[in-house]
């Protein structure tokens, strides 16, 4: 994952909902509950300081239709880093949701994430350091399985894109997953290339897993080919022209805090140094946070990290009408037949 | 010096895509080529085959060139036996269209992605090249969530073709067996309707590709036909979609038995349901939607005055 500081999340407008009302998926409710007085002020001078700028408060441009967690038993998470299950812009959420639930988790981690950390002990002990982060910040999301593809972090655009989409495509012939979640892949102007390249390899697998023909040599091992139903893509939003979700997932706090958790339990995101430049940026501006008085400079970067995410699952939810919630560009199980879906909709039956 | 350079360069542009096509570009569309790009058999059917055989009933001369060899899109068939059957039938569709002519150039589906690009685009530059075109259909490589990413390199590289086509120091060597630089003045970007953003304009400037909606319901039935033809793609659609509904244990009553009527009838239902998505909003009750880029598009309007 890069340095994520930024905190404006604007969603653009809203599309047609016309193409993914899934039975799934129904209106939200109107209400809207409102954080303590406290909280979003907190939070308000916190961006602040981070981003040396006025923080934008995301746009309200109404409700996106509201997601729930779909019928199935297996969950496969596929990212590049080791930590990019869960940060302000998603995933953790509803990944802790979806395991509740009793979906079985497994997280696929594409790279090698040697450059994420210092080099005092070298590329081999961030790797360590950072696939045992991993196994921890999962588990916690109710994940049971970590599986390393192991490529070079950060040289990851010259891997053949087929060789990496084949080794997604065997994992997912052998896992079944019901729900696939990955960055966008049709995403606009994510910075970093290794978010890119692993996009577009999980694009281009969950197309041609279900395909017989698509390595038949799987068959030798008895696998067979699988269709993944049910797709929930995201991206940080700020970034160029960012995304256009179609649904919410309303969070709960327990959820949020879950979430929180395991983004604070990869320990390169949680530093004394990261707590100790905030607060000297916060001085320049005569600006200070109470909630950071008496704290050590590691637990305010803990601290900080904690308002990051509630207050950007609080922007998701205050533009849909709920507490807490994360976005996603969701693809439902027909898809790709968009001329068929309304009509496989209203015709299938019970067996 | 550089702005003038650009300046006279497309004023010359304009001056000679006028004079050879005049000021309607509907008029070329009537007389002359009109050349498809297709990454896969079923694609430029669902998406633009109402508007092409328009365009061949009228009089243009139809040529497909159909990039892959579709081999992975059967059930219960081996990718030999799927590309060998899907070609036949490709070839059937395209002509129930009105096409002349049908090049397949048999890169294997979904693979595109380990394909240079560059190979690509001079493999359709050469047909853009010995056809001279004056409309030019392809994949839209900007539609987003089109999952079947064959479109989008197709498209790209389709793209980029039409425009090294038109500049001869893109592959000198077809120069000197008389495959002189062609320019398209006419290109239409299709898409089946997976993107909901698909009717915004791609910018606020005029010279872009504009969405468009063009009425098909004279040339809907040779739509459908042509769809029907492709029984191979056809039966495995049906196939995915009784065996996703079984492994959830719900059915399709139209599918419990899949067979060439059952077959048919999805096809008719999906055909018409795209016509009917396609003509939301608009006046046409059967229609298709595309990026259009016609000569006036293209150029900005403060040159056209």
């Amino acid at each position: 994952m890069n340095r994520h500081i930024s905190v404006g999340e604007k969603m653009g407008t809203l599309p047609s909902a016309a193409y993914h009302c899934s039975p799934w998926l129904h209106r939200p409710r109107a209400t809207r509950s409102g954080l303590s007085p406290i909280f979003p002020r907190l939070t308000t001078v916190l961006c602040l300081a981070l981003l040396g700028a006025v923080a934008v408060s995301a746009a309200s441009i109404g409700p996106l239709p509201q997601g729930k967690v779909p019928p199935g038993k297996t969950l496969m998470v596929i990212q590049p880093h080791h930590d990019d299950h869960t940060w302000q812009y998603g995933f953790g959420g509803l990944i802790a949701k979806m395991t509740a639930a009793g979906y079985k988790g497994i997280y696929v981690r594409v790279s090698n994430d040697e450059k994420d950390g210092g080099m005092q002990n070298g590329w081999g002990a961030n790797d360590k350091s950072n696939y045992e982060d991993a196994i921890a910040a999962t588990k916690n999301l109710g994940i049971g399985e970590v599986i390393s593809l192991n490529w070079r972090n950060d040289h990851m655009s010259s891997i053949p894109h087929v060789e990496l989409r084949d080794q997604l495509i065997l994992l997912v012939r052998k896992h079944r997953p019901d729900v696939v979640m990955s960055y966008h892949p049709w995403g606009n102007y994510d910075r970093n290339p290794d978010h890119r390249k692993v996009a577009w390899a999980v694009g281009s697998a969950v197309w041609l897993a279900g395909f017989a023909n698509v390595r038949p040599d799987h068959e030798k091992l008895g696998l067979k080919p699988h269709q993944v139903p049910f797709k929930y893509y995201s991206q940080r939003s700020d970034y160029g022209r960012g995304y256009h979700p179609n649904i919410f997932i309303e969070l709960t706090e327990e959820d949020v805090a879950r979430k929180a958790l395991s983004y604070r339990l990869h320990k390169i995101r949680v530093s004394a140094g990261a707590g100790r430049h905030t607060r000297e940026l916060l001085d320049a501006r005569g600006l200070k946070i109470p909630e950071l008085e008496g704290l050590s400079d590691e637990q305010a970067s803990e601290r900080l990290q904690e308002m990051l995410m509630y207050w950007t699952s609080s922007q998701s939810g205050q533009d849909n009408g709920v507490r807490y919630a994360e976005v996603f560009y969701f693809m439902d199980e027909w898809h790709g037949v968009p001329g068929l879906e309304s009509y496989i909709q209203q015709n299938a039956v019970e067996r | 010096m550089n702005f003038l350079k650009q300046r006279m360069t497309t004023t010359l542009l304009v001056a000679s895509l006028l004079l050879v096509f005049g000021s309607s570009p509907a008029a070329a569309a009537d007389k002359k080529v009109v050349l498809v790009i297709t990454a896969d058999a079923s694609d430029y059917i669902l998406a633009a085959g109402g508007t092409i055989a328009k365009m061949l009933d009228a009089g243009a001369e139809g040529y497909l060139v159909r990039v892959t060899n579709d081999d992975k899109d059967s059930w219960d068939l081996t990718p030999e036996e799927t590309a060998r059957r899907t070609r036949e039938e490709s070839e059937q569709a395209a002509k129930i269209l009105g096409f002349k002519e049908v090049e397949s150039l048999g890169y294997r589906a979904g693979e595109l992605g380990g394909v240079s690009p560059t190979e690509l685009r001079d493999r359709i530059l050469f047909y853009i090249r010995l056809y001279k075109p004056a409309v030019l259909f392809i994949p839209n490589p900007y539609a987003e969530y089109v999952e079947v990413l064959d479109r989008f390199y197709v498209g790209q590289a389709a793209e980029d073709a039409r425009r090294a086509a038109s500049l001869s120091n893109y592959q000198p060597p077809f120069a000197v067996v008389g495959l002189e630089t062609h320019v398209t003045p006419e290109l239409y970007y299709y898409a089946q309707p997976f993107d909901p953003r698909r009717r915004e304009a791609e910018s606020t400037a005029t010279f872009v590709p504009q969405p468009k909606a063009l009425d098909i319901a004279s040339t809907f039935d040779k739509k459908l036909r042509a769809a029907q033809a492709l029984k191979t793609i056809n039966h495995s659609t049906a196939m995915r979609i009784k065996d996703r509904l079984e492994s959830t244990d719900r059915r399709l009553p139209l599918l419990d038995e899949i067979n060439e009527e059952s077959v048919n009838r999805l096809v008719e239902i999906n055909i018409h349901k795209l016509a009917e998505i396609a003509a939301k909003d608009t006046e046409h009750s059967q229609a298709e939607e595309f990026h259009y880029a016609g000569v006036e598009y293209q150029i900005p309007s403060k040159y056209l005055q």
